[in-house]
């Protein structure tokens, strides 16, 4: 069990150093989000730290560029943060249900007029400008070229199903609630998608198997 | 490929340091303009800049007190 001052003590280390947040236990991130809602800024900032990154991957995945995941992260983390009032502790859905689900329709508003860049299949990844992060190691850099191209030549909806469950670590009843659909549906697409993904990543980390 | 490997090949996708940053600056600092009531934002005006708070204080004034007499003389000249 953690208690309040550990999670005090967890926020202040993470803001300070610009950590990773190790992942909280449900009950945790219910009284984080009780906190917060009194307007303890501590643990906003720590339910900030837990979803930050996984809201990034996770439009990363559906996204055309870096800088469009940068805003839609930016826009879909500050909903979360000022609607945490409209959240209700569900025993089948986790916070970060909801908060995915936030950042889903953040994503489909933005880029409702700008349709092409999200569902026309083979231009997803700006891989050309896709910065490489001069710390990164090698391998890192094409195994996330890999999954960018990989990801390119995947439907609208396996994207958004996949980048859920790797990006956003949900399950299938949970992809179902965010997309509004039938979990039935989701696993058949996803176990579809998994196996496209991965045989394209490995053809394309093979070597002299792809163009990276 | 697995699920796990799968899982790891997405951590690529995270956010550099520069995109982080970016991300928590942009973040926290609308939310610490969304916290600061405009009275606590005068009080920091007058203390970092005392005579621009003195000036934007009158211009303020001035403009919300003639604004009600100016409109109705435009739309009588209407």
């Amino acid at each position: 069990m953690i208690d309040a001052a550990s999670m005090r003590l967890f926020a202040i280390f993470s803001s300070r150093f610009g950590g990773d947040a190790e992942p909280l236990p449900e009950d945790a991130i219910t009284r984080l989000v009780e906190r917060a809602r009194r307007g303890d800024p501590e643990a906003r900032r720590a339910l900030y730290l837990q979803l930050v990154d996984r809201v990034f991957r996770t439009v990363r995945g559906m996204l055309q560029s870096d800088e469009d995941a940068e805003d839609v992260t930016q826009d879909a983390l500050l909903k979360v943060l000022t609607s945490l009032h409209r959240y209700t502790p569900r025993t089948d859905a986790r916070f970060a249900t909801w908060a995915t689900t936030i950042a889903l329709n953040t994503l489909r508003r933005r880029f409702r007029r700008r349709r092409p860049e999200l569902t026309t299949t083979g231009e997803l990844p700006e891989i050309a400008a896709d910065a490489i992060d001069p710390t990164d190691d090698l391998d890192r850099a094409r195994q996330r070229r890999a999954l960018l191209i990989a990801l390119s030549e995947l439907t609208e909806r396996e994207r958004a199903i996949v980048s859920l469950r790797y990006g956003a670590e949900l399950n299938a009843s949970e992809i179902a609630t965010t997309l509004g659909i039938e979990s039935a549906a989701v696993r058949k697409t996803l176990e579809r998608a998994r196996a496209r993904l991965g045989s394209r990543i490995e053809t394309l980390l093979r070597p002299n198997g792809g163009t990276i | 490929m697995n699920d796990e490997q799968l899982t790891e090949a997405w951590a690529t996708l995270e956010p550099r340091a520069d995109q982080r940053r970016r991300i928590n600056a942009r973040v926290f600092a609308w939310l610490e303009a969304h916290d600061t009531s405009l009275a606590s934002e005068w009080i920091s005006l007058f203390r970092i800049a005392p005579f621009s708070a003195v000036g934007l204080a009158t211009v303020s004034t001035v403009s919300i007190v003639t604004a009600a007499p100016l409109a109705w003389l435009v739309r009588a000249l209407i």
